[in-house]
C-alpha cells in the first residue's frame, strides 16, 4: 500500500482556516491544486446524482434519513397543532361555560324584576286613568313583554348552543300536536282575518314532542303576523325520509337573496304589522338550531308575492301496539292530558300554552268557553278575573262543571282576599295565586289528573 | 449458573436467560429451563459466534419445538450481568402480553417492495389474534452484518411498515469479519434477515442514541466502490493514509480501536449519522459497515464521555415508561471497543444491568428505516400499563 505522502501538504487542504504558505513551492501548490479540483468534481458528481430517488445504497440510506425527519417534523407539526387546537378547544368550551352561566343568572336577575315591573303596570292598567295615560301604560306593559320575551329567547339560544337542552325523542302520532296547534291559532288567525286550514294526518313521528312544537308554532306565528289577508295552511306530506310537516300562506313571500338569512339570529323582516308583538328575530334562529339538535330538515319554498311555505321533516316513529295509547305509557299524569285554559289576556294564554305545552299537556286555549268545545278535557285552567261586563271564572267553572261532571277546575286569581279564596275552595275548585309559581300549578296538576286517571283511561 | 440476577417474578411478561455453557446442548437446555413459562409464546436469542451453529440450531429445535425462536450471531453479548463474551442470551415473551409473529427473508437481492409488503402483511395477520387489547406494534429486525445490503433492505422495509417503528441489528461474528448469521425456522442463515413483529400493551419506546460529536475536519470521498462498500480515496489522497493522518497514527497502527476513537459521519440536514470503517485494506482502501458512494463529505467525530450519555437515556427511558421490564439493545461493537480501551467496561455493565437491557454488540443499528453506527438502538418495554 502506498503510504509516502509526506510531499504534499500536510495541512488539510479543506480547511478554511488554514493560514497560506508563504514558502510553498511551485510543485507543492500544483498537487494542491490538482487534490482540490478533483475533490471538486467528486462533489459535483454527487451534487449532480443526488436528485436520484433510490439511486444504489447510499441513496437508499439518504431516502431512509430524509424520510424519518420528515416523518419526526411532520409528527412534531401534528402534535404542536393538536395541542393548539386542544388549548383553543377548552377555552373555547370555558367561555361558552362563563357565557350560559351568565345568561342564566341574567334570566334569574332580570326576569324577576320585569316580572314585578309587568305586573305594576298591569294594575295600573286596571285603575281609572286618563285616556292618554292609559294608552301610555299600555305601552310600557307591551315593551316590557318585548324584553321579557327577548331576553327568554336569547337564553333559549344559549342553552341551545351550550347544549344544556337534551332532546327527549319518542314516538307519538303527529295528530296529538297539529290537531292542538290547529286549535290553537285556528282563533288567533280568525282574530287577524285570516283562515287556518289545517289537513289532520294519521302519521306517526318520532320526535321532541315539545322542541318540535316550538318548530311549528314557530313557524304558524310567523305566517300570522306576516300575512294580511288569505289564507294559512298547516298540513303534512308523506315522504320517504320522514313526515313533512309544511306551514304554507298567501303572505308577501321571501326574496330569494334572504332566504338564507332569515334563520339568522336578528333578522326581521320588515312586513309585520307595527303593534305587533315585536321580537328581535330570534325564532327562526331558534327554530334552526331545534332542527339541527333533533337532525329534522328544515325547508322554505318562497317566492316574492307568492306566500312562503315553511316545513320541518321530521322521521316516522313507531306505532304503539294496539290497545295501548303512546302517551298513556309516560309515567308523567300531565303527559298527553287535555287541559283548557279560560284567559282573557292573550299573552297569559301563549304563556301557559307554552308551560303545558312544555310539560305534554294537549292545550287548547280560549277567552271564553263559548271557543271551547269538543269532548271533556282533563282539567281546567281558569282566570277569575274575565274582564268587564263578563261573568267570572267562577261562573264560568260553574258552567263548565255542569256539563261535565267531576271537571277538575283551577281557579288562578290575582286577589290575594282570604274571603275569595275560601269562597272558590266552597265551590270545590281548587285557588292558585298569581303570579303563578310554574312548579306549584306542575304539582297541582298532576295531583288532580292522577286523583283522574281511572277515569281518564275509560275514555 | 443462575439464570437470571435477581430472578423475575412467576408472572414476569418477559423472562430473561443466560447460558456460558460452550455445549450447545446444555447451553440450550439451561435457556429452556430458565423460560419454562406456561404460556410461553416466542423466543428471541443472541449467541456467540464461536457456537456451533449446527448443533444448537438442533437443540434449539428439541428444545422449543414449534414455538416462534429468532436470533442472530453477534460481536459480545449484553446479559443480565453487561457485557460478556462467548455465551447465549435469551428473552421468552409471555403470551398475556405479548403477540409475537416473526418471518425470515431469505433472499436479500430480491427483498422489493412487493415481496416487504406481502412479508408485512402476513407479519400483522399472525400477530393479531393473540394480541392483548389495546396492543400497539413494533418490527425488530435482524440483518446479516456482512451482507452490504442493509440500506435498501432497511429502506424497502420501513416503506412496508409505514406507522409501525422499527429498529434492529446487524449480525456479528466477535470481529472476525467473516461469516455472521441470523436464524430463524430452525436454521441459522448467511444473507438473510429476520423481522420479527411483536404486538403488546405495555408501554414501549424505540430509541437510539450515540454520544460522538463533531469535529472541524472534512473528508470528501472523491473516490469510492458503492458495491463492496469501499472508500478509496478521501480528500484526492489514498482513503486509509489520509485518514491515518487524522487519526494522528501510521496507517499500519490503525485498527479497530482507533476506527473506534475516531469515528466519521455524514452530516444530513443538522444530525450526523456516523459510518464506521470497518477495515483497512492491503490498496490503501477502507471497508465501511455501511454505504458509502463517490462525493459524499464525512465529518471527524469526537467521542463525549459515553457512560454518563448512557446513563441519562436510560433514566429518560425509565421516567417516561416506569421501571421497564426490559429493554432490547442493540449495541455496536465499537462503542464496547470504546469502552475496553478506556477501561470502562465493568461500569457500562452495571448501568446496562440496572437499565435490564438484554442484547448483543452489533455490526450496525438499524431506527426507523435507518442503517446507523457506533449507536445503541433499541426498545424499552414497561412493566406496567400506563394508568
Amino acid at each position: 500500500m502506498a503510504c509516502t505522502s509526506t510531499r504534499l501538504s500536510p495541512e488539510w487542504p479543506l480547511d478554511p482556516r488554514r493560514p497560506p504558505e508563504p514558502g510553498a513551492s511551485p510543485e507543492a501548490l500544483a498537487a494542491e491544486n490538482d487534490r482540490l479540483r478533483r475533490i471538486c468534481a467528486a462533489l459535483i458528481e454527487r451534487v449532480e446524482a443526488g436528485g436520484v430517488p433510490h439511486g444504489g445504497p447510499y441513496g437508499a440510506f439518504e431516502h431512509s434519513v430524509l424520510l424519518a425527519e420528515q416523518v419526526r417534523e411532520r409528527t412534531e407539526t401534528l402534535q404542536r397543532t393538536l395541542a393548539a387546537l386542544e388549548r383553543s378547544r377548552a377555552e373555547a368550551e370555558a367561555a361558552n361555560l362563563s357565557k350560559t352561566k351568565f345568561l342564566a343568572a341574567v334570566s334569574h336577575d332580570l326576569l324577576q324584576p320585569l316580572n314585578a315591573a309587568r305586573l305594576f303596570a298591569s294594575a295600573l292598567e286596571g285603575q281609572a286613568l286618563p285616556a292618554s295615560s292609559r294608552r301610555l301604560v299600555g305601552s310600557i306593559g307591551r315593551s316590557l313583554k318585548d324584553v321579557e320575551s327577548l331576553i327568554g329567547s336569547l337564553v333559549d339560544i344559549s342553552r341551545l348552543d351550550a347544549g344544556v337542552l337534551r332532546p327527549d325523542v319518542a314516538s307519538f302520532p303527529a295528530e296529538e300536536l297539529l290537531g292542538v296547534l290547529a286549535e290553537e291559532y285556528r282563533q288567533l288567525a280568525a282574530s287577524r282575518g285570516l283562515e287556518l286550514r289545517y289537513v289532520p294526518t294519521r302519521a306517526v313521528i318520532a320526535s321532541d314532542l315539545a322542541l318540535l312544537a316550538r318548530v311549528v308554532r314557530n313557524f304558524l306565528s310567523n305566517a300570522i303576523r306576516y300575512t294580511q289577508s288569505g289564507r294559512v295552511l298547516l298540513g303534512c306530506r308523506r315522504r320517504s325520509e320522514g313526515l313533512e310537516i309544511l306551514v304554507g300562506d298567501t303572505g308577501p313571500g321571501i326574496a330569494p337573496a334572504q332566504q338564507r338569512l332569515i334563520f339568522e339570529e336578528f333578522r326581521r323582516l320588515g312586513t309585520a304589522e307595527e303593534g305587533d308583538n315585536r321580537g328581535l328575530g330570534l325564532g327562526l334562529a331558534i327554530v334552526e338550531r331545534i332542527g339541527g339538535m333533533l337532525g329534522h330538515p328544515l325547508g322554505l319554498v318562497s317566492r316574492p308575492g307568492h306566500g312562503a311555505l315553511f316545513s320541518v321533516t321530521v322521521p316516522y316513529g313507531e306505532r304503539a301496539a294496539p290497545g295501548a295509547a303512546v302517551r298513556d305509557e309516560a309515567p308523567e299524569p300531565l303527559a298527553g292530558a287535555r287541559v283548557w285554559v279560560i284567559d282573557n289576556d292573550a299573552d297569559i294564554r301563549d304563556g301557559m300554552a307554552a308551560l303545558l305545552g312544555g310539560w305534554g299537556c294537549r292545550v287548547a286555549c280560549a277567552a271564553s268557553p263559548e271557543a271551547l268545545s269538543g269532548p271533556a278535557p282533563a282539567a281546567l285552567l281558569v282566570d277569575y278575573h274575565l274582564g268587564e261586563r263578563r261573568p267570572d271564572g267562577l261562573a264560568v267553572a260553574r258552567g263548565l262543571r255542569e256539563r261535565h261532571p267531576g271537571l277538575p277546575v283551577v281557579v288562578i286569581t290575582a286577589n290575594h282576599d282570604a274571603a275569595l279564596k275560601a269562597h272558590i275552595r266552597e265551590a270545590g275548585f281548587e285557588c292558585l295565586l298569581k303570579p303563578l309559581k310554574p312548579l306549584r300549578l306542575r304539582l297541582l296538576l298532576g295531583a288532580l289528573l292522577e286523583a283522574q286517571r281511572p277515569r281518564r283511561s275509560a275514555r | 449458573m443462575r439464570p437470571d440476577t435477581p430472578p423475575p417474578p412467576a408472572a414476569a411478561p418477559l423472562c430473561r436467560a443466560v447460558s456460558r455453557h460452550a455445549d450447545p446442548e446444555a447451553a440450550v437446555a439451561e435457556l429452556g429451563e430458565a423460560l419454562d413459562h406456561p404460556a410461553l409464546g416466542g423466543v428471541l436469542f443472541f449467541c456467540s459466534a464461536d457456537y456451533p451453529l449446527e448443533g444448537l440450531s438442533r437443540a434449539l429445535r428439541h428444545t422449543f419445538g414449534e414455538l416462534p425462536v429468532v436470533g442472530c450471531t453477534t460481536a459480545g453479548e449484553i446479559s443480565p450481568s453487561g457485557y460478556e463474551r462467548g455465551c447465549i442470551v435469551a428473552i421468552g415473551f409471555a403470551r398475556e402480553d405479548f403477540a409475537v409473529a416473526t418471518a425470515l427473508v431469505a433472499d436479500l437481492d430480491r427483498f422489493d417492495l412487493l415481496a416487504a409488503q406481502r412479508l408485512v402483511d402476513d407479519l400483522l395477520e399472525r400477530c393479531r389474534p393473540g394480541a392483548p387489547a389495546g396492543a400497539e406494534r413494533f418490527a425488530l429486525t435482524l440483518l446479516d452484518g456482512l451482507s452490504s445490503r442493509e440500506e435498501q433492505v432497511l429502506a424497502t422495509l420501513e416503506a412496508a411498515l409505514g406507522r409501525i417503528p422499527g429498529f434492529g441489528g446487524s449480525a456479528g461474528d466477535d470481529n472476525r469479519l467473516t461469516r455472521t448469521h441470523v436464524y430463524a425456522e430452525g436454521r441459522f442463515h448467511s444473507q438473510a434477515a429476520v423481522v420479527v413483529m411483536v404486538a403488546t400493551a405495555l408501554p414501549f419506546e424505540v430509541f437510539t442514541t450515540h454520544h460522538l460529536r463533531p469535529l472541524d475536519h472534512k473528508l470528501v470521498v472523491t473516490r469510492a466502490d458503492s458495491a463492496t462498500r469501499r472508500v478509496l480515496e478521501l480528500n484526492a489522497l489514498p482513503a486509509a493514509e489520509e485518514y491515518a493522518r487524522l487519526v494522528g497514527v501510521p496507517v499500519a497502527a490503525l485498527d479497530a480501536e482507533a476506527f473506534a476513537l475516531h469515528p466519521l459521519a455524514v452530516r444530513i440536514a443538522d444530525a450526523h449519522y456516523v459510518r464506521s470503517v470497518q477495515r483497512v485494506n492491503p490498496d490503501g482502501s477502507l471497508s465501511f459497515y455501511c454505504a458509502v458512494e463517490t462525493g459524499i463529505v464525512l465529518t471527524a467525530m469526537h467521542p463525549a464521555p459515553m457512560l454518563e450519555q448512557l446513563e441519562a437515556v436510560l433514566a429518560g427511558l425509565a421516567g417516561r415508561l416506569g421501571d421497564p421490564a426490559l429493554v432490547i439493545g442493540c449495541d455496536c461493537f465499537l462503542r464496547r471497543l470504546e469502552l475496553e480501551s478506556r477501561g470502562e467496561l465493568a461500569a457500562a455493565s452495571r448501568l446496562l444491568a440496572r437499565g435490564r437491557v438484554i442484547g448483543f454488540n452489533t455490526y450496525g443499528e438499524q431506527h426507523h428505516g435507518m442503517h446507523l453506527n457506533q449507536t445503541f438502538t433499541g426498545v424499552a418495554i414497561g412493566s406496567a400499563p400506563p394508568a
